[in-house]
C-alpha cells in the first residue's frame, strides 16, 4: 500500500475565506464495524457493534458515517467466503460503483465543507480491505478449500478501489485511510486497537502517517 | 476462524442517534452503547433531506436480513422529522422488497437519559424472531436464547 494525501482535503472550494469555523471530524467506516451481522458466515468476531473501533473514534471527536456493505447487497448474507480474485468481475465492480455513487455526494459534501474525513476499512477483506486484501487465484468451484489456503496481499479490496475511484472522478483527493485487521487470518484485537489509535492520533497531529488506499 | 459471534439482530438508527446534534446532546441516551450491550448491529440511516439512493441501498440490506432469519427493528427519535427514520420512503421501499415493516421504538428527547436508555434496553432485549424462525435459520439455536 502506498501512502497518499494524509493532509486535510484540498478540493476546490475547501477551506479558505468563508469556510465554516467548526471543522468536523468524520469517520467513514466499514459497514460491518457497526454491524457484524454483515460478515460472511464464521467471520463475525462480535455480536453487533465493534466496540473498540467506536470507542477509539468517538473519544477523538469523530462523527460516524457507516458505509454500505457491498458483499451483503450483492451476494447475500449467506454467501460463501471469497477472495479478491473471485469478486474482481465487471458485475461486482459495477455494483460497487453504484454504491459509491450513492455515498459519494455525502462525502463530497463533507470535504467541500472542510471537514476532516478518514476512512476505516477492514484489512484482509476482498472488498473493504484498505492496506491488505485476501488473495487465492485458484479459488473457485466447490467451496471446500483447506483452512488458510489463501494469501494476504498489500493492496485494497474491490469496494475501496471503486470508492476511491469515484471520489477521484469527482476531483476529490484520496482519503486518509486504514483498516481494522479483522480479516487477516488471526485476529489480534489489542494490536488492531493500537494500530487504529496510532493512525487517528497521527491524523490529528497533521497526518504524518499515510496508510490510505492507493490513488486510483 | 473462530466460532461465529453474530447476534442475529439489527437496528435501523437515525443519524441523530449516532451523531447527536448539539441541541440533543444531553437529551438522548447513548444508543450505540445500549445496542452494543444488547448484541445488536446497526444500520445507519442518512441525515434528513437527502440521499434517496443511499436509502434504497439500505432498504435492500434490510430485505436481505429480513429474508434470512435476522430480527430487524427501527429506533426513532420523537420530535425529529419522520422520527429520523425516513419512514414513508423507507416503508415504500421495504414493501417493494416484500418485507414487513420492522417494529419501531421511539426514543423520547428528555433530560432523564438513564431512564430512556433503560427503556431502550428493555425493548431490545424483548425483541427477536419467533423461536421456530430462529431454529430455521440460525445454527445452534434450539428455541431458547
Amino acid at each position: 500500500m502506498t501512502g497518499n494525501a494524509p493532509a486535510p482535503p484540498a478540493a476546490p472550494g475547501i477551506g479558505g475565506a468563508g469556510a465554516p469555523a467548526a471543522v468536523r471530524r468524520i469517520a467513514l467506516i466499514a459497514n460491518c464495524l457497526l454491524n457484524q451481522n454483515a460478515k460472511v458466515c464464521q467471520g463475525a468476531h462480535y455480536r453487533g457493534v465493534v466496540g473498540p473501533v467506536v470507542a477509539a473514534l468517538r473519544s477523538r471527536g469523530y462523527e460516524l458515517q457507516q458505509l454500505p456493505c457491498p458483499e451483503l447487497a450483492f451476494a447475500g448474507v449467506r454467501r460463501w467466503w471469497a477472495v479478491y480474485e473471485q469478486y474482481d468481475t465487471p458485475a461486482y465492480r459495477a455494483h460497487c460503483r453504484r454504491l459509491a455513487q450513492a455515498v459519494a455526494p455525502l462525502i463530497e459534501g463533507y470535504l467541500r465543507r472542510g471537514d476532516e474525513v478518514v476512512l476505516i476499512g477492514l484489512d484482509g477483506s476482498p472488498s473493504t480491505g484498505v492496506r491488505f486484501t485476501s488473495s487465492a487465484p485458484d479459488w473457485g468451484g466447490r467451496p471446500n478449500r483447506p483452512q488458510d489456503d489463501w494469501q494476504i496481499l498489500p493492496r485494497p479490496g474491490i469496494w475501496i478501489e471503486e470508492l476511491q475511484a469515484e471520489l477521484a472522478r469527482r476531483g476529490l483527493p484520496a482519503l486518509p485511510a486504514t483498516g481494522w485487521a479483522l480479516d487477516m487470518g488471526r485476529f489480534d484485537e489489542a494490536g488492531s486497537r493500537r494500530d487504529l489509535e496510532e493512525f487517528l492520533d497521527q491524523q490529528a497531529a497533521g497526518g504524518t502517517r499515510a496508510d490510505g488506499a492507493a490513488s486510483p | 476462524m473462530s466460532a461465529d459471534a453474530r447476534g442475529w439482530r439489527v437496528a435501523l438508527l437515525p443519524d441523530a442517534l449516532i451523531n447527536p446534534p448539539e441541541r440533543l446532546h444531553a437529551l438522548l441516551p447513548d444508543a450505540l452503547a445500549v445496542l452494543e450491550a444488547a448484541g445488536y448491529g446497526l444500520l445507519q440511516l442518512p441525515a434528513p433531506g437527502t440521499q434517496r439512493l443511499l436509502l434504497a441501498v439500505i432498504a435492500e440490506q434490510v430485505a436481505e436480513y429480513a429474508h434470512h432469519g435476522y430480527a430487524v427493528a427501527a429506533l426513532g427519535v420523537r420530535g425529529e422529522a419522520g422520527q429520523g427514520l425516513h419512514w414513508r420512503p423507507l416503508a415504500a421501499l421495504l414493501r417493494r422488497h416484500g418485507v414487513a415493516l420492522p417494529p419501531r421504538h421511539i426514543i423520547r428527547v428528555q433530560e432523564d437519559t438513564v431512564a430512556e436508555a433503560r427503556r431502550l434496553a428493555e425493548f431490545l432485549a424483548g425483541y427477536d424472531l419467533p423461536p421456530e424462525e430462529q431454529r430455521r435459520w440460525r445454527p445452534g439455536v434450539r428455541g431458547e436464547r
